[in-house]
């Protein structure tokens, strides 16, 4: 055999190797011989939610010497893909942020960590969590994630335009058919659109299904038939035509997951729906002073929602330290303190208290408020939604725009979103 | 630029130069030697970041594989990804539509630019150099992300496009939110960066040598004739250098879709290019099993496509054997 071939044959054969060795020396269990834990901590967000977050880590290490971080954070826009692909290279950090559009699809591939047994021992203490903010966390009898903060559905409107215009500001309890009505009335008083149209909004949709006695899932199936799709899309076709939205081009903008397209912060319309827990974000981004009620109809039909959760990776080193870390960040008053209202309400009712008592953002102010009006009225909060979830909600945006840009009726876009939902699902 | 000159001397021969070659086979063995081993840190690369991961995507692509499970878990489920594509999938199509559409027409446009902003650019006149940059520079930024934002306010409702529009009493609208115009902007984003082809255009008009324009000339030939009857022919290796590599190219659009629509291929999947679908299916859906199925069927394709050129161009591509 020739020279060259006998080199090709090791190169080749050193390609193979060199992964697996290089994976080899990724894992460091280095907790055992040394006493020192180096958690992977991992979230998006904005800066100034990284800058809280460091500090409320900082403290943990400051009474726990023996364990630091190693964090990243970045945008909402790509965090999945790269949790994803972490996770794919089996190199998850040890805890990750998740929201309710992927818990599932985590969970159910085994990929976080079962927390009950920690529950029940008490070392992730939920005891002063509200029931059902921590039962948000169970997919599949197994607690997935804990839950980092509470919010609702929350419509916001632009009270400086709309009190410029002498008009009446929307309120908690008006009907669908009122509020379109105001929105009609109140949209060309102020010179812009009433109304961002959210029947691309599986918010909305959802909120107005429950209001109708439905739900948008029941388990792993869909709770609703092409039938409400199709009144739903019906609902807003009216509304278009009866222009108490903008037009289709300028939905499509408000439509983008991002909070600074919300068309109440570039003024092309007086309200958005939202998340109550935006109002900060979406404050900031406007000169104008906003309000937040709940959505159209009966408010019952809210519910109080886990904004986010932490989840701890399944095979991560260190799950204990993990779990302690999150049992810090939910319950000690001081963490509590730094973290604020960031990533919603805090769960801890206690500590919800006292930030509630000394908060001074006006935004988040209004926030609280609406979270207190409702908090007797909430109903029972449905399951965490099922795995295919984010590609449900792809589909009903492509399908409502295709109602909004005429390219099909409302019967049509409906049975479109109907069956790739299905489809979505049952994957 | 070696475009438009074919290698003529080492050719092998008959009889006398393969007893030469097995003359010199011990010397040549070491300069493989030596070759192999300067080649080896590519090697490696090659190994490690192309050849070992295709292969794994080629297997991934008979597989449910999703990303979140574990690589020992993943099932085999045969051609089921292929037969979901090709029967199943009517998103699959549609991008297959809009990708058609937009490979055939913006290459062709883009083409057509490149020459003839190139032939004007051939002749030296003051800041010729400058212009040339100019030109050149929107292909710099080329896939960049910054571009498409850029071309996203452009072309928006308040955008300066539809300021312009506005003094001429045209009313504009969102034309990159409008499932009719979305595409439409995209195209013209692509043939808007010419420069690269056009610089090579460019340097393809320097090598024409000038005695054939002065022989035409002497033939009595216009400036038409003479671009019809010297330019093109002798400009054609390069027209197919370029050609080949921006159909490969338009077909590989991407990054303006995914900036421009918010990663969605919306409006009602008008951008739903098919790189673009390919990534919503791995990483959005988490089909990174199906995913892979469709990046083979890409390459294939792709390959075809290439192989079809090369075969047509026999016919209209020329070579000058021999001159430089």
């Amino acid at each position: 055999m020739s020279a060259p071939r006998i080199l090709l044959r090791g190169l080749m054969a050193a390609a193979l190797v060199l992964p697996l060795a290089l994976a080899g020396c990724g894992g460091n269990d280095d907790s055992s011989s040394s006493g020192k834990t180096e958690l992977t901590f991992f979230w998006w967000g904005g800066e100034a939610r990284a800058k809280l977050t460091q500090q409320a880590l900082d403290l943990y290490t400051s009474k726990h010497p023996d364990v630091t971080f190693k964090t990243t954070w970045q945008a909402n826009q790509g965090y999945f893909d790269k949790l994803a692909t972490l996770t794919a290279g089996d190199g998850a950090p040890d805890i990750f942020q998740i929201d309710d559009n992927y818990l599932a699809e985590y969970a159910t591939r085994n990929v976080t960590e079962d927390l009950t047994k920690y529950k029940d021992s008490g070392k992730l203490d939920v005891t002063k969590f509200p029931e059902s903010l921590w039962k948000y966390g169970v997919v599949d009898n197994k607690l997935a994630g804990m839950a980092m903060g509470e919010n609702t559905q929350g419509l916001v409107y632009n009270k400086t335009k709309i009190e410029a215009a002498k008009q009446a500001a929307p309120t908690t309890g008006m009907t669908w058919d009122a509020f379109i009505a105001w929105a009609v009335k109140a949209g060309p008083a102020a010179k812009t659109a009433g109304t961002m149209d959210p029947s691309a909004d599986y918010k909305a949709f959802w909120v107005w299904l429950r209001q109708n006695g439905k739900q948008f899932y029941n388990g792993n199936q869909l709770g609703f038939t092409k039938e409400d799709v199709q009144k739903w899309f019906e609902l807003w076709k009216g509304a278009r035509d009866a222009k108490a939205t903008p037009t289709a081009d300028v939905i499509h903008e408000g439509n983008a997951t991002d909070i600074t397209k919300q068309l109440v912060v570039t003024g092309k319309a007086l309200t958005s729906w939202v998340w109550a827990n935006q109002m900060p974000d979406i404050q900031k981004n406007t000169k104008d002073t906003l309000g937040v009620v709940a959505y159209p109809g009966d408010p019952s039909a809210q519910w109080a929602r886990a904004s986010m959760y932490f989840s701890v990776y399944r095979g991560s080193k260190h799950k204990d330290a993990a779990v302690d870390v999150l049992n810090f960040l939910a319950n000690d008053p001081d963490a509590g303190k730094i973290l604020g209202t960031d990533r919603g309400l805090p769960s801890n009712l206690d500590i919800r208290k006292t930030v509630s008592a000394t908060t001074t953002d006006p935004a988040m102010k209004a926030s609280i408020a609406l979270e207190d009006e409702l908090v007797s009225k909430f109903g029972p909060a449905p399951s965490v939604p099922p795995k295919g979830h984010a590609t449900v909600k792809t589909e009903l945006i492509k399908a409502a725009e295709a109602a909004q840009f005429g390219t099909a009726d409302p019967a049509k876009a409906a049975e479109q979103f109907f069956t790739a939902a299905q489809a979505a699902i049952s994957r | 630029m070696a475009v438009g000159t074919r290698p003529t001397s080492h050719r092998p021969q008959s009889g006398p130069a393969a007893v030469q070659r097995r003359g010199r086979s011990a010397r040549d063995r070491g300069d493989g030697r030596a070759g192999y081993v300067f080649l080896t840190p590519w090697l490696l690369g090659l190994m490690a970041v192309t050849a070992i991961p295709m292969l794994m995507s080629l297997y991934l692509s008979f597989t449910n594989y999703d990303i979140l499970t574990p690589w020992s878990d993943v099932e085999w489920i045969g051609l089921k990804n292929y037969q979901r594509m090709f029967t199943a999938d009517p998103a699959y199509w549609h991008a297959v539509k809009v990708t058609l559409v937009f490979a055939f027409i913006a290459t062709p446009l883009k083409l057509g630019s490149a020459l003839g902003v190139a032939l004007l650019l051939n002749r030296s006149f003051r800041g010729s150099g400058l212009f040339r940059g100019l030109f050149y520079l929107p292909s710099l930024l080329g896939g960049s992300v910054a571009l498409a934002m850029v071309w996203h306010s452009l072309f928006d409702r308040g955008g300066s496009v539809n300021a312009v529009l506005g003094w001429f009493g045209i009313e504009g609208k969102a034309w990159v939110n409008d499932p009719s115009t979305a595409l439409g902007t995209l195209i013209l984003l692509a043939v808007w960066q010419f420069g690269a082809p056009m610089v090579i255009f460019l340097a393809g008009l320097k090598q024409v040598p000038n005695e054939l324009y002065e022989a035409a000339e002497v033939d009595g030939a216009g400036s038409f004739r003479k671009f019809l009857s010297v330019t093109l022919p002798m400009l054609s290796p390069v027209i197919f250098f370029n050609l080949v590599l921006e159909t490969i190219h338009g077909f590989q659009g991407f990054t303006s879709a995914f900036v421009l629509s918010g990663g969605t291929g919306g409006p009602v999947d008008s951008t739903l290019m098919y790189t673009l679908y390919l990534y919503i299916r791995g990483f959005a859906n988490y089909e990174m099993g199906y995913a892979s199925a469709m990046a083979w069927v890409f390459l294939i394709t792709i390959g075809l496509v290439t192989a079809v050129l090369f075969r047509t161009g026999r016919f209209w591509v020329h070579y000058s054997d021999g001159d430089d």
